[in-house]
């Protein structure tokens, strides 16, 4: 509650203290745009050099400014585009679209938005990377696919379960505790084939930012991270066409105007092709994934704007007629920007996001479907009240439906019995305000969200002795499933249980000299839906589960301190963290949780915390840029008994997370060597996944059983890998419409046969036991041919 | 999941390799799996280096069980660590198992638990994920409305599957189980036996096959340490590992066609 009041005085003191000051002041306002496609442009710095004050349009391109009245140069700038000067009379509100010409010299080469050539080190912002497409397109990776997940694994403090693992960990987080949203639509899974390619088709997205630490107020509902992705809005001035034929996948985008100037149309879609990964045995295999990629914009007049967005993706798996299996998101999105006045901007969402998990066994004859589905209201406002302070407000409401798991018998002969586990629902909200403040040297952002979780009524929950839904067997040691003493239901508009999260949220920068700041931030989290899965990287299979009576939400504080500083060609970023997280879930031994209708019964309540120095040195100029991160980290979570008697999960100690990693490094480089090569290489280096190794065995029924240590207390081998990639485009390219390029790339130049898992189990003839090692990938060279027209 | 993860056979590959691991201090195992039969064995064993060949077996414990009222049955040591005695166990009777070793008492308290009969059993030479392998699939009727809890074993000469079910998703249905193996052949005799176990004989079961091929890695399962039900009164936190149980059985011996 005191934080409630001091933000309420903060918010106070500085509106009317700016109130003082805006006489006398007139605002310049537009959207600027990219000339050759009308696509409007993310992250423009709009600077004034004589009051030494600026802006940055915002995700729809949009920026105002209000400064006093004068004559001042405006220089409109971002690299991989011509910077632009103009010159205002300012005696009046001005509103002032522009349109920027690529730079000449290269076409996709953008890196890194935040620090145009140099560091914004102004901004209060901290430990946010943001990608630009291009950028990521000149990564080398396996298989010649750009991928946008691979990519953020190159940045400092992130860093995934490895090859083939889906989802990625940011700062010691887990993969469900990221907020992944596409044109402001939450995806919950986001890789295809279990990890080895992402659900983003390349060609569609236009930009991304992971927010890491210091998160905005506007962001909420998962702990970790937000890594904000948009789409392109397709071309508003010619009909164009894109895409790519790979060794796995191909591609293509096509988009261009509907009514020329006003509106555009984008719609792409990606496939594997089938068979692909399983040409090897004899028998009937197909797997494969596609997505498809749609959007529509169009410009009502001056100050509206709609766009209409969908996702759709699916991985199909089929082996014989045994065995089919598939999943997948679907979001649809339709956006409304307004502008209310030159200094006020507004965005209002409606979002349905659907993901889909199905699978049916021909051999056992049943199938199985479980989803989530949600309707997400959204609004958020951006009040560009002066030069100093911008205020960023709005709301959020979203209506979750759980299908957590419904089974139906296929075959007459299936002696599987129909059973539906009882759907769960619940309406998240949120309201924020945020306020971005320039005193001096020092600027702030300082915000504050207010959520609550309201889990509706559902039928058939269970009633436990206590409310306890696990006992503790005081003999054995052990945990086990509570028997519930009955059921109740509640009609859908009522609530079980509700929760109330003041979330504060606090970013300083304090600029020590013209090159270099310090950093320091501050937030609270909170998420209210678990991802049950024991398993150390998500699998599509893994559900839901809403916070209930039985099950709190999971609170994360941050505190983050850096240093930036501009060193001529180079910067340099130094980042320390501290995480705390109250609530992570975690599983009882032997907890079965598929069609399991009351999770509760299977988990505890228990604490994690992670903490870490991350380096990040990038050159941004050049024909060579890059950069070099390096990351030092510790995660870990830990379950203590819930009385002094119960001896917790892994004995109450405190044990690595699975995706703990004490070292990680990353090097990413490009070269543009002339105007036909460019060459782009990567290494990757990651202390070995903690893994629980046996210490033991014995033989019971006639079965040889490994006892085991604590839980991770072992390692797999450390992973590394180098990449390299070479694009070539042909010269003629220049005349033509028709552009292409090749690219050519190696994954795992020195065939590292890294560790994806190790199994121990007895040997073929059962005489002794062994580990084995299984490695996914081992070299892999990839040609991928790209175009344009 | 895991096996459409090795599928991707053509860049995936396994390979045994050396690793070091940790042994920890040697504990003491008691299999104490008694069946509705007049003569039962007790196995008591100790746990050894998970590379090691051989398991190290106790022959010098006192073995005994002793029901609710009052009767002792005593388990002489014949070989290798088993403990046999004339023992033919009664329902709805407590036994409790007493075991002495190194000054330590090691108990634990059950009782019989009923199952139903095998009905019949299928075979089809074109079972198995793959299509080609020799599948038998064991009919039995699940009692309705009940809790009933299974331990299947699959013995042959060169195939030991075992599986552990609850009639959580089948109750009250004619079930089948399904066993299959590339190495069985025709003319190969087969064991199938069906035990009745209670929930938490079937939770222990279950969480212990789970353990048994343990695999590290993205799709792994947190292994632990399975503890069984029984106690080490004299020293409680070193606990044993095994189990105390005492199944009713319906085995069937079969030829493969």
């Amino acid at each position: 509650m005191k934080q409630t009041i001091f933000f309420l005085i903060f918010f106070c003191t500085i509106i009317t203290a700016d109130k003082a000051y805006t006489q006398e002041k007139f605002t310049i306002s537009g959207t600027v745009k990219e000339a050759s496609s009308n696509e409007t442009v993310i992250g423009v710095n709009v600077i004034i050099p004589e009051l030494q004050t600026g802006t940055v349009t915002n995700e729809y391109g949009f920026y105002s400014i209000t400064i006093p009245e004068g004559n001042y140069d405006v220089t409109f700038s971002l690299l991989g585009f011509q910077s632009v000067t103009h010159n205002f009379e300012v005696d009046k509100d001005i509103k002032f679209n522009l349109s920027m010409e690529e730079s000449t010299e290269m076409l996709d080469d953008v890196i890194i938005t935040d620090d145009v050539e140099r560091l914004d080190i102004d901004n209060p912002q901290m430990s946010v990377n943001a990608l630009k497409i291009g950028t990521i397109k000149k990564m080398p990776v396996v298989l010649g696919e750009t991928d946008v997940i691979k990519s953020i694994l190159l940045l400092p403090g992130v860093t995934s379960g490895g090859e083939g693992a889906a989802g990625f960990n940011v700062r010691g987080g887990a993969a469900d505790q990221n907020l992944i949203l596409l044109d402001e639509a939450t995806l919950y899974n986001s890789s295809h084939l279990f990890g080895f390619f992402s659900v983003f088709n390349p060609d569609a997205i236009k930009d991304l930012k992971l927010y890491k630490g210091g998160i905005p107020a506007r962001y909420g509902g998962r702990i970790s991270s937000v890594l904000d992705i948009y789409q392109k809005d397709g071309n508003r001035n010619k009909f164009e066409a894109m895409g790519g034929i790979g060794l796995v996948s191909s591609r293509l985008l096509i988009e261009g105007p509907i009514v020329k100037e006003k509106g555009s149309f984008l719609a792409g879609g990606r496939s594997s092709y089938a068979h692909l990964f399983l040409p090897l045995f004899d028998n009937d295999n197909i797997a494969y994934f596609y997505d498809l990629n749609t959007k529509f914009s169009y410009s009502l007049n001056d100050n509206n704007n709609l766009f209409l967005s969908g996702y759709f993706g699916r991985d199909v798996f089929e082996i014989m007629d045994n065995f089919n299996n598939s999943f997948g998101n679907t979001t649809l999105n339709l956006r409304w920007n307004h502008l209310f006045s030159n200094k006020l901007f507004s965005n209002l969402s409606a979002i349905y996001t659907d993901y889909y998990y199905g699978l049916e066994l021909g051999f056992v004859g049943f199938e199985y479907v479980s989803g989530i589905q949600n309707f997400n209201l959204k609004y958020d406002l951006k009040h560009y009240l002066s030069d100093k302070l911008q205020l960023n407000y709005g709301f959020n409401s979203i209506y979750y439906s759980f299908n957590p798991g419904e089974i139906t018998p296929t075959t007459e002969e299936s002696g599987i019995n129909a059973l539906k586990l009882t759907n769960k629902f619940s309406w998240e909200n949120a309201i924020y305000v945020d306020a971005e403040i320039e005193f001096k040297k020092l600027a702030i952002q300082a915000g504050l969200r207010l959520s609550s979780f309201n889990r509706l009524g559902q039928t058939e929950l269970n009633i436990y002795e206590n409310n306890n839904p696990v006992n503790y067997n005081h003999e054995l040691k052990i945990y086990e499933k509570a028997i519930p003493i009955g059921t109740e239901s509640f009609s859908r508009s009522e609530t079980i249980k509700a929760f109330i999260n003041l979330e504060p949220r606090l970013s300083v920068a304090y600029r020590l000299n013209e090159d270099a700041s310090l950093k320091a931030s501050y937030n609270r989290m909170s998420q209210y839906i678990h991802l049950i899965s024991n398993t150390s990287s998500p699998t599509p299979f893994d559900v839901y589960a809403p916070s209930g009576k039985f099950i709190e939400p999971q609170l994360a504080d941050q505190v983050a301190i850096g240093y930036s500083r501009n060193l001529n060609l180079f910067s340099l970023e130094v980042e320390s963290f501290y995480k705390k997280i109250q609530n992570r879930l975690d599983y009882i031994d032997g907890a079965d949780l598929i069609g399991n209708n009351a999770i509760e019964r299977v988990v505890l309540s228990g604490e994690a915390r992670a903490y870490g120095l991350e380096v990040l040195l990038k050159k941004n100029k050049g024909d060579l840029q890059g950069w070099f991160a390096y990351t030092l980290s510790k995660s870990e979570q830990r379950t203590s008994g819930r009385n002094a008697e119960e001896i917790g999960i892994n004995n109450g100690k405190w044990y690595n997370t699975a995706w703990d990693k004490t070292h990680d490094i990353a090097i990413t480089a490009s070269y543009d060597l002339d105007e036909k090569w460019d060459f782009g290489a990567s290494f990757i280096f990651q202390t070995g996944q903690p893994a629980t190794f046996p210490n033991g065995k014995y033989v019971y029924n006639g079965m040889v059983i490994p006892s085991f240590e604590e839980r991770n207390s072992s390692r797999l081998q450390s992973f590394h890998h180098l990449d390299i990639s070479a694009t070539l485009t042909p010269s003629k390219n220049k005349e033509r419409r028709w552009q292409g390029e090749w690219v050519f790339s190696i994954y795992n130049v020195y065939n590292r046969m890294n560790a994806a898992s190790i199994t121990f189990r007895e040997n073929e003839d059962r005489t002794r036991n062994e580990a084995v090692r299984l490695s996914i990938f081992g070299i892999i060279p990839a040609i991928t041919y790209n175009f344009k027209f | 999941m895991l096996l459409l993860f090795v599928c991707l056979g053509f860049l995936s590959c396994e390979e045994v390799v050396d690793i070091d691991l940790n042994t920890a201090e040697s504990k003491l195992v008691i299999d104490a799996t008694i069946k509705n039969i007049s003569y039962n064995c007790i196995r008591i064993t100790k746990t050894t280096g998970y590379f090691e060949e051989n398991i190290p077996f106790v022959d010098n414990a006192e073995v005994s069980i002793i029901d609710a009222n009052g009767n002792n049955y005593n388990f002489e040591h014949s070989e290798q660590g088993l403990y046999c005695g004339e023992f033919l166990p009664e329902a709805n009777i407590d036994y409790t198992l007493v075991v002495v070793y190194d000054n330590d008492v090691y108990s634990s308290t059950t009782q019989l638990v009923s199952t139903v009969e095998i009905d019949f059993i299928e075979q089809n030479n074109n079972g198995g994920f793959s299509g080609e392998d020799i599948e038998m699939k064991v009919f039995f009727s699940d009692p309705v409305e009940e809790d009933n809890f299974y331990f299947l074993e699959f013995e042959s000469s060169d195939v030991n599957i075992f599986d552990a079910r609850s009639d959580e998703f089948f109750d009250g249905n004619t079930i089948f189980f399904t066993f299959s193996d590339e190495k069985l052949e025709a003319g190969d005799e087969v064991n199938i036996t069906l035990n009745g176990v209670n929930g938490s004989a079937y939770n222990y079961l279950f969480t212990l096959l789970q353990q048994t091929n343990s695999t590290n890695g993205p799709f792994g399962t947190q292994p632990a340490t399975v503890r069984g039900n029984i106690v080490n009164e004299t020293v409680p936190d070193d606990f044993p590992y095994g189990y105390f149980r005492i199944s009713e059985v319906s085995a069937v011996n079969i030829t493969v066609q």
